[in-house]
């Protein structure tokens, strides 16, 4: 994979799928993201960012969970993977090496 | 029943599986379904269905380009929509003319759409609305063949009592114009005048789906002197306070007031039903009138609606029903006409009528709703059939486009065939082109149709939206199917056509589609254009008659009349009245009467004295000498009432019609037999005699729509009537235009009368208006729907030339080398320019000669319905005609120009 960074949005759907543990399917990242943001989003941007990292290796899926609500129809669910869980850190690393670097947080935390 | 209300519409669901592999659509439709239910919860099911649709397009548009759409779809898909962009693309002209065709003409229909769907769809949110049923009667006071909307008060009695098939009866009483005041506010300055009043049965609501918003709607119009009004109304008086338990107090004929308790608040009643109020009062309030028997089935005054019980055979009951008025109504003709019921039906049946509550609004009988709106079938069939035709005009020009441009590309489909494409791939690729366009005219279509909308809710007087129709799924559904099969139709025939080359003769240039399809091409342009002129002619025609009809002379001057409303609230004799207002210097007359044209509507049964003479219904009102004076009538026969005699006050005045429906003959035998001096009989109580005093020429003392009727003038002291005394009364002023020059001269003329007034008693509400103006008003609907009809005409001309326009600009394209021929071996550009246009005016001559006599026969047949017809005139024809031709003309003579002006070298040079 040539591009190694992660997008915002695609960050903040990793995110919730790990804060889901187990439970992340199209609907419940999308509130939980919409929980955390208080933006409005719509599903079909879950979806998709859900399938491109799917598709990047950050993700994997099962498909489980049947409810009546869904007319008996299962769900995707994801888990993120090792390459995830590791580009995830890298890409807060980065951000934290970055913060550091700013002169002036210094004088205004204080 | 749940699962059934919850499922989510059925079209985007297929849209989705034909494009997302079928094994992703589990997980798809299982998250939309979920929050589908949810949104459904939160936000109600309208906005669940759009978010319905905008994730399932959002699904399909966000994963186009991913494996999980099926592949072969995208590829074909793409290539197709690169080749439909690039065709697009290089003929700019054309793509706009034609989308711009397309839009106009969706947008106009649209608009039409949402108007008719309006009209027909009145009275439909009353939950047991397919059960009600109003009861309408014959005309008793005219002509029995007529329907009546209303009924006496005991019709609903009897019904209850002898039809157990209506599980309610219920009646409302319009009660006219009322003087309402918030008690306890000072009566002197906060009076209101309601319009929108009636009484109402108890059981109103059960038969009714007003929502209450305050109040039980069982008992809220129980007791009398109890009212209900509506959310707007309640804050008029009360602001944001509870009006629940407040009261009001309305204005009684004796200048007495009478409180009401308002036990209930409804919300706004809808603008989609007949039944408009501002306020309904208990009907037990009138209980005294109700009782007082006599008249129980005469007083025509109350609408009677009837709640059949579920699975009724409304034919049987129709029939049976009929057995209750010889039954019910006898005992009030013989108390009130001194008649068996037989004698005063004279064998005419007295028929109850059942009308479906939804077909009231939009039914043209009774002639008289007697209140609500009111629709007019014919303009809603006339807007239909134009929505048609416009939707028509604007498909044929995109036909008609297509098919010239394509011959454009039978290269591209040649080369297509040499490297082994398939017919149908062929087929398919124009089809979808077609579609493609059909598409983003309908996209941009509703758009301009939104943004057309509010204009049009003025001049149309209506609050419609589009907005409840996008997020019906049925109506989006209609629209995909819509430009599927326009778009298929539209692109088949270009499609097969051309599909059909033999590649080798058009690579070689061998190519005269152009001409082929021409034939055909040619066809739609004159049945564009023979609609288009129709429509022209028939628009000047309604231009016509309105015009014709609102200038009619009248038969008296109805212009610098100010009418002052409410005088009967003033405890003063009227004669001293006048004399303050005659004092006035602007005013040179005044005068008094009970009622105003173009609104005399009272009238009651009369017999000319002699043996076994018919009575027949003549219009009456009660008139003054200084008013028939100051409406300048003028007298065939006898002489006007005299101020000095007072016998002349038991005389009357008759116009000519009522002269001759009486039997005695027109102005011509007036000198061998003179009607002055004969009697008239009243055909009710107290069958007092009139004498004949004078008779006027006919006037038009209703709107010109309709014909002079027989006409009465009583004198307001005439004592032999029994309503002496009562009803509503005006002071009419006829203004010196001399003084009377400005709007400011106008402000103070009415300025110094209201001061008049209000010098006299200042409870009394002062309302004036002017005749005139009464006049017009009662042409306003038809004003409207004719500049509507006029706006629609435009479109549909505009879309024809569009067509006429891009079909020269191809001819145009086609001719060039030829052209440049003709000006080389020495053609003049004029003998060009001719040359050129005659081939499309010869078309619209064509056009001319098949629209004219449909357009004849159209308005021949739309004037019969007026009393008073404007004349069809050859120079109409003429006029629209010629400048549809003028238009038609300008739109080709700009490329017939450009193409007799360009440089024959320069044509003539690449090969």
């Amino acid at each position: 994979m040539k591009n190694k960074g992660l997008g915002e949005f695609e960050e903040l759907v990793l995110l919730a799928v790990c804060i889901l543990n187990g439970e992340a399917y199209g609907i419940s990242v999308k509130e939980e993201v919409e929980k955390h943001t208080g933006r409005s989003i719509l599903l079909g941007a879950v979806h998709i960012t859900l399938y491109r990292l799917q598709d990047k290796g950050l993700l994997k899926s099962k498909m489980g969970g049947n409810t009546e609500k869904r007319g008996d129809r299962r769900k995707r669910l994801f888990k993120i993977t090792e390459i995830g869980m590791r580009q995830l850190r890298a890409s807060q690393e980065v951000k934290q090496e970055m913060w550091k670097l700013i002169p002036q947080l210094k004088f205004s935390v204080s | 029943m749940s699962t059934q209300r919850n499922s989510p519409p059925a079209f985007p669901r297929w849209l989705v599986s034909k494009f997302i592999s079928d094994n992703f659509l589990e997980e798809f439709f299982g998250d939309l379904q979920e929050i589908y239910a949810d949104r459904i919860e939160a936000r109600g099911k309208r906005y669940a269905v759009l978010m319905y649709w905008v994730d399932s397009i959002h699904l399909l548009i966000g994963f186009s380009s991913s494996r999980i759409f099926k592949t072969s779809h995208t590829m074909m898909l793409s290539n197709m929509f690169k080749i439909a962009w690039r065709n697009a693309f290089r003929q700019k002209q054309f793509t706009f003319l034609n989308v711009l065709g397309l839009t106009i003409g969706i947008a106009t229909c649209f608009i039409i759409g949402v108007f008719v769907h309006n009209e027909m769809t009145y009275d439909t949110f009353h939950t047991k609305g397919d059960r009600i049923y109003r009861i309408n009667q014959p005309m008793i006071w005219g002509n029995w063949e007529d329907q009546f909307a209303s009924t006496g008060p005991n019709v609903a009695i009897a019904l209850q009592e002898d039809a157990p098939e209506f599980e309610q009866v219920t009646r409302l009483l319009s009660l006219g114009e009322q003087i309402v005041n918030a008690s306890g506010n000072n009566r002197e300055f906060n009076l209101i005048t309601e319009d929108q009043c009636y009484a109402a049965d108890p059981n109103f609501f059960e038969v009714f789906s007003f929502d209450f918003i305050e109040g039980n709607s069982v008992t809220a119009l129980q007791a009398p002197n109890t009212m209900v009004v509506t959310k707007e109304t309640a804050q008029r008086y009360f602001g944001e306070k509870d009006p629940i338990g407040k009261t009001l107090d309305i204005k009684q004929n004796d200048n007495t007031w009478i409180s009401y308790t308002i036990t209930g608040v409804l919300d706004n009643v809808p603008a989609q039903s007949h039944i408009q109020f501002d306020m309904l009062v208990s009907m037990s309030s009138f209980k005294k009138d109700l009782d007082t028997g006599d008249w129980k089935w005469i007083w025509t005054a109350f609408s009677t609606y009837g709640l059949v019980k579920e699975g009724t055979d409304i034919q049987a009951l129709a029939h049976r029903i009929q057995s209750i008025p010889p039954k019910w109504a006898a005992a009030t003709t013989e108390r009130i006409f001194n008649q068996a019921f037989e004698e005063y039906t004279r064998g005419k049946p007295w028929t109850l009528y059942l009308q479906p509550l939804r077909s009231i609004y939009l039914s043209d009988f009774p002639d008289n709703h007697r209140f609500g709106p009111t629709g007019n079938p014919q303009i809603v069939k006339i807007f239909s059939a134009i929505g048609f035709l416009v939707l028509l005009l604007c498909s044929i020009n995109f036909m008609n486009l297509s098919t010239a441009r394509s011959s454009t590309r039978a290269k591209e489909v040649g080369i297509r065939k040499v490297m082994g494409s398939q017919r149908g791939a062929i087929v398919r690729q124009f089809v979808f082109e077609s579609v493609l366009f059909i598409l983003v005219g309908t996209i941009s279509g509703l758009l301009l149709a939104q943004l057309l909308l509010p204009s049009f809710n003025i001049i149309a007087m209506k609050q419609l939206s589009l907005i409840p129709y996008l997020t019906n799924s049925l109506f989006i559904a209609c629209l995909f199917l819509f430009v599927l099969t326009l778009g298929t139709l539209a692109g088949s025939y270009p499609a097969w056509y051309l599909s059909a080359f033999q590649p080798i003769e058009t690579l070689k240039g061998k190519m005269s589609a152009g001409l082929k399809g021409k034939g055909i091409r040619n066809g739609l342009v004159v049945f564009q254009f023979t609609i288009s002129i129709t429509l022209i002619i028939c628009a000047f025609f309604v231009q016509k008659q309105l015009s014709y009809t609102s200038s009619l002379d009248l038969g008296f001057d109805k212009d610098n009349i100010l009418q002052i409303y409410n005088i009967e609230q003033f405890d003063i004799d009227t004669e001293v009245l006048k004399t303050k207002l005659a004092s006035i210097p602007a005013v040179t007359q005044v005068g008094k009467s009970y009622g105003l044209p173009p609104n005399f509507w009272d009238g009651d049964r009369y017999r000319p004295d002699g043996p076994s003479s018919d009575a027949i219904y003549v219009s009456n009102v009660r008139a003054d000498e200084d008013y028939l004076n100051l409406l300048e009538l003028k007298f065939v026969a006898g002489h006007n009432f005299n101020k000095a005699s007072g016998a002349d006050k038991h005389g009357v005045i008759l116009n000519e019609s009522a002269v001759k429906a009486l039997g005695w003959g027109t102005p011509d035998t007036y000198a061998s037999n003179s009607p002055i001096g004969k009697t008239v009989i009243q055909a009710f109580a107290p069958e007092a005699s009139l004498v004949v005093i004078g008779v006027v020429k006919d006037f038009n003392f209703h709107s010109t729509k309709l014909n002079i009727e027989p006409l009465m003038i009583i004198h307001p002291d005439n004592d032999l009537f029994w309503y002496y005394g009562f009803g509503s009364s005006y002071l009419s002023m006829r203004l010196n235009p001399g003084t009377v020059k400005n709007n400011s001269d106008l402000k103070r003329v009415i300025g110094d009368v209201k001061a008049t007034l209000a010098g006299i008693d200042e409870s009394v509400p002062f309302k004036y208006s002017f005749m005139d103006e009464e006049f017009e008003k009662t042409f306003q609907t038809e004003s409207r729907m004719s500049i509507i009809l006029n706006i629609f005409t435009g479109m549909a001309l505009i879309i024809a030339c569009l067509g006429l326009f891009g079909l020269a600009v191809f001819s145009a394209e086609q001719r060039t080398k030829e052209l440049g021929i003709r000006k080389v071996l020495g053609a003049k550009v004029s003998q060009l320019v001719l040359l050129f246009s005659a081939e499309f005016t010869k078309l619209i001559i064509l056009s001319i000669l098949i629209a004219s006599p449909i357009a004849y026969w159209l308005v021949d047949v739309w004037l019969q319905d007026f009393a008073y017809r404007t004349s069809i005139d050859w120079w109409v024809f003429v006029v629209a005609t010629a400048s549809a031709l003028t238009i038609a003309i300008a739109t080709i003579g700009y490329q017939a120009l450009t193409a007799a002006h360009k440089n024959p070298t320069e044509t003539l040079r690449d090969a």
